[in-house]
């Protein structure tokens, strides 16, 4: 036996042996029981989930983003009612036999994107008191530059892929759009 | 039931278990456990640590213990278990660390504990840098007598493997000590 390893095993058992010696044996751990901080932190399980909220809440910005777009306001709620009635509308407006209510709902939104964006720049010239939490038609300091509805309705104005070629005003029911039945 | 190829002859004769038997396990665990967190603790970096990665070493081998073959040493499976956990906590170890952190937040300061001693120990240090499975070697050959068979048996390994591995480990904790 080598020096070395003679100073290990001397070593190790001066280091070890309290410490074994010592411990009071903890009871065992219930299959199944992590720590909290091992089940956080730990695992691939956590990676995963971790990668799973940050794709929720990107979605769920996205969702906003997107809503706030079409009808001007943060609120779901809003969104879902204007969406609805206008669905509703465009069905009623459809004649018997007809499908496509793609065209009609589009135009909806486009519109409604293009006031929200000229409100946006006429409250931004005022006195800059928008509420930019329930309305985004201007930030505090007046330039109505900052809220993500201004953005996003005055990008959909600029952007002709969007609403260039297809005005709000178009007849909504010329074009054959196959859209599945709504249920 | 229990045999062992060449068996150190200071060992006490190895007491017999019962696969998938609750009792036995728990047998087991009284009667290995500290040998178990004293291979943990010199390759994890800290006691608490080592104590976790023990912990998850029982409740891997309870999940396998239905299939655990008498004819092998049950501390040797455990062993061999062990030091894949600690595998495991040195890949995670920068996540545990904030973990750890956070664990510790709002304890109070510690009394003077052996386990401290072993983590300033320059020895113990070094091993911890060695990668785990020479470190393993280390302690399984100088700490728990293990013959290079029984280790080879315990980590699933030819014996040619667990010698190179053990002079690795000694040129290179050699050379660790010398800075």
């Amino acid at each position: 036996m080598s020096d070395l390893e003679r100073e290990l095993e001397s070593e190790l058992h001066r280091v070890l042996d309290p410490v074994t010696a010592m411990s009071t044996i903890p009871p065992r751990r219930a299959p199944g029981r992590r720590s909290a901080v091992r089940a956080l932190l730990g695992g691939a399980g956590a990676a995963l989930s971790l990668k799973l909220l940050t794709g929720v809440a990107a979605a769920a910005a996205a969702v906003t983003v997107a809503g706030a777009a079409t009808t001007g306001s943060i609120n779901p709620a809003d969104w879902g009612q204007q969406v609805s009635q206008h669905v509703s509308d465009c069905k009623k407006a459809l004649a018997d036999g007809q499908h496509g209510i793609g065209d009609c709902v589009s135009s909806f939104a486009s519109q409604h994107g293009q006031v929200v964006a000229s409100d946006a720049r006429h409250h931004g010239q005022g006195s800059g008191n928008g509420d930019e939490n329930t309305k985004g038609n201007g930030s505090s300091d007046g330039h109505g530059g900052n809220s993500n509805a201004n953005d996003h309705a005055r990008d959909k104005t600029k952007d002709p892929s969007t609403t260039g070629e297809r005005e709000p005003t178009d007849p909504p029911i010329q074009t054959t759009v196959n859209v599945p039945p709504q249920r | 039931m229990q045999s062992i190829d060449d068996p150190v002859k200071d060992k006490p004769a190895p007491e017999t278990y019962a696969p998938g038997s609750e009792v036995d396990f728990d047998r087991l665990y009284r009667n290995t456990y500290r040998r178990i967190l004293g291979t943990l603790i010199t390759l994890v970096r800290d006691r608490a640590t080592a104590e976790d990665c023990a912990q998850e070493t029982y409740e891997r081998a309870f999940r396998k213990w239905k299939e655990w073959r008498p004819e092998a040493s049950a501390e040797a499976w455990l062993h061999r278990i062990a030091i894949n956990v600690a595998i495991s906590d040195r890949r995670h170890q920068q996540l545990r660390q904030a973990g750890e952190l956070v664990r510790r937040l709002g304890r109070p300061a510690p009394g003077p504990d052996p386990a401290m001693v072993a983590e300033r120990s320059d020895l113990i240090k070094a091993m911890k840098r060695l990668p785990t499975r020479q470190a393993a070697a280390l302690v399984l050959r100088h700490y728990h007598g293990y013959s290079n068979r029984e280790i080879a048996a315990a980590l699933g390994i030819p014996e040619q493997t667990v010698a190179s591995r053990l002079a690795a480990a000694r040129r290179q904790l050699q050379a660790v000590l010398r800075r």
